[in-house]
């Protein structure tokens, strides 16, 4: 059909379906050929006479609409499932109705399955091969940071969720926000330009970078090897929240501590005040009575001590009574006055001690000694 | 200093002291020393004020001279 404008004086002013009906006739030109991408937003219903998708880039996020007759598709026979990259041998058209450009497919080639979870899980096993998701290169989390940094998208939830969990656990919290994109070709960059500026700030002492739930390609700059990089290089610990729990990226296996929600990340970055308080006072409770078991300790030794000291000289007095009584003892044991006591006496003439009966004649006085006194005596 | 050194060795104070083999002279020192550790531990708790400030996007850094 022949595109025909109105004219107005020497002003040639077409419809809009002329208009679109012309650039349709001008890209049957173009050449029917090969595109590779990433099949999205698949929608085949049996009513429907077109099955429709998106193409999508995953590198550079960029997308094409994609339609094809359903008898067409279905004879294909591929049970195609959103995510899955393939080969689509078509030509550009145009949707008359709309003005809309859209890949007119001819034919559909799986194109290895996964192609990102395959290339993933190669980045997974270099990086971990370097050591770079090891248990011995996660740091501890500082008790108490002066300073939390936040790296998020201006998705309000994830952020939000973040800030909320922290003020409620530690009110006297600081925390510096840094927003940037979290999706798209752009995201991995941005992130890791985000997260070194955040870490160069004063008293950053924590980061978490923190994202809602999303597609897997919506995630996929968080398994971004700059990305990973950077988290594992960040000079200070990083928590990391991203998606739901079941996602992992991989930059979640090179932060120091992972959360499985925003909420939880918050939780973690920052101590309960009350219990800080509580432990707090306790210590100081244990200054007081430590100081003061430690000065009685002392005080009692001194008095023990002094009781030593002033017990000494009467120690010393009966150690010596019992001395001299032992030693007057073993000195009455050797005078003969114990021998006299068992009924011995001693004789005495003029003073002399009589030792034999031949030294006295009868009627000599003589003198007798017995235990307790004298008496004269004399001899028959 | 930050808080957890303060409060490490807070801790590591009260633990000697409750063992109270120090000698007087230190055990002075160690509570005097317990109790600005305390002080510090106790200020940094009360004085900050909760903030949340937005780290400024890079186009609107201002960067003199480049």
């Amino acid at each position: 059909m022949k595109v025909e404008p109105t004219l107005y004086g020497d002003r040639k002013v077409y419809s809009v379906a002329a208009f679109n009906r012309g650039v349709a006739q001008w890209l049957t030109r173009l050449p029917t050929l090969w595109v590779e991408g990433e099949v999205t937003e698949l929608r085949r219903q049996d009513a429907w006479q077109t099955v429709f998708f998106t193409l999508k880039d995953p590198e550079s996020g960029a997308s094409l609409a994609a339609a094809m007759p359903r008898g067409q598709f279905d004879a294909l026979r591929l049970d195609l499932q959103n995510g899955e990259r393939v080969h689509v041998y078509g030509r550009p058209e145009l949707w008359e109705q709309k003005g809309e450009l859209r890949l007119r497919a001819l034919s559909i080639e799986r194109f290895g399955l996964g192609a990102h979870l395959a290339a993933l899980e190669r980045l997974k096993a270099a990086l971990a091969a370097e050591g770079l998701f090891a248990e011995s290169r996660k740091r501890p989390l500082p008790r108490l940071p002066r300073r939390i940094g936040l790296v998020t998208g201006s998705d309000a939830a994830a952020k939000r969720d973040v800030l909320t969990a922290i003020q409620a656990r530690f009110p006297p919290a600081r925390v510096l926000v840094a927003e940037t994109y979290v999706q798209g070709p752009r995201a991995a960059p941005a992130l890791v330009d985000t997260l070194r500026r955040i870490c160069a700030e004063p008293e950053i002492d924590v980061v978490v970078v923190a994202r809602g739930g999303g597609s897997f390609e919506d995630l996929l700059p968080f398994s971004d090897e700059r990305l990973v990089r950077a988290v594992a290089e960040c000079p200070v610990p990083v928590v990391t929240a991203v998606g739901h729990e079941q996602d992992t990226p991989l930059c979640d296996l090179a932060a120091d501590l992972r959360a499985s929600t925003p909420t939880a990340a918050g939780r973690l970055v920052v101590p309960d005040l009350e219990e800080l308080m509580a432990g707090l006072a306790r210590a100081r409770d244990g200054l007081g009575r430590g100081t003061r078991r430690t000065l009685e300790r002392h005080s009692a030794r001194l008095t023990h001590a002094a009781e030593r000291l002033r017990r000494a000289p009467v120690l010393l007095v009966e150690r010596r009574r019992a001395a001299l009584a032992q030693a007057g003892g073993r000195l009455r044991a050797l005078s003969p006055r114990s021998t006299l006591e068992r009924g011995y006496a001693i004789v005495r003439r003029d003073g002399e001690l009589v030792r034999s009966a031949g030294t006295v004649s009868p009627g000599e006085a003589i003198a007798v000694e017995v235990a307790d006194g004298s008496f004269g005596a004399r001899v028959e | 200093m930050t808080y957890e050194d303060a409060e490490r060795e807070l801790l590591q104070i009260v633990e000697r002291l409750e063992r109270g083999d120090a000698s007087i002279d230190e055990a002075l020192a160690l509570w005097q020393r317990g109790e600005e550790l305390y002080r510090f531990c106790a200020e940094q708790l009360e004085a900050a004020e909760g903030r949340i400030e937005e780290l400024a996007k890079r186009v609107d850094a201002n960067r003199p001279g480049g």
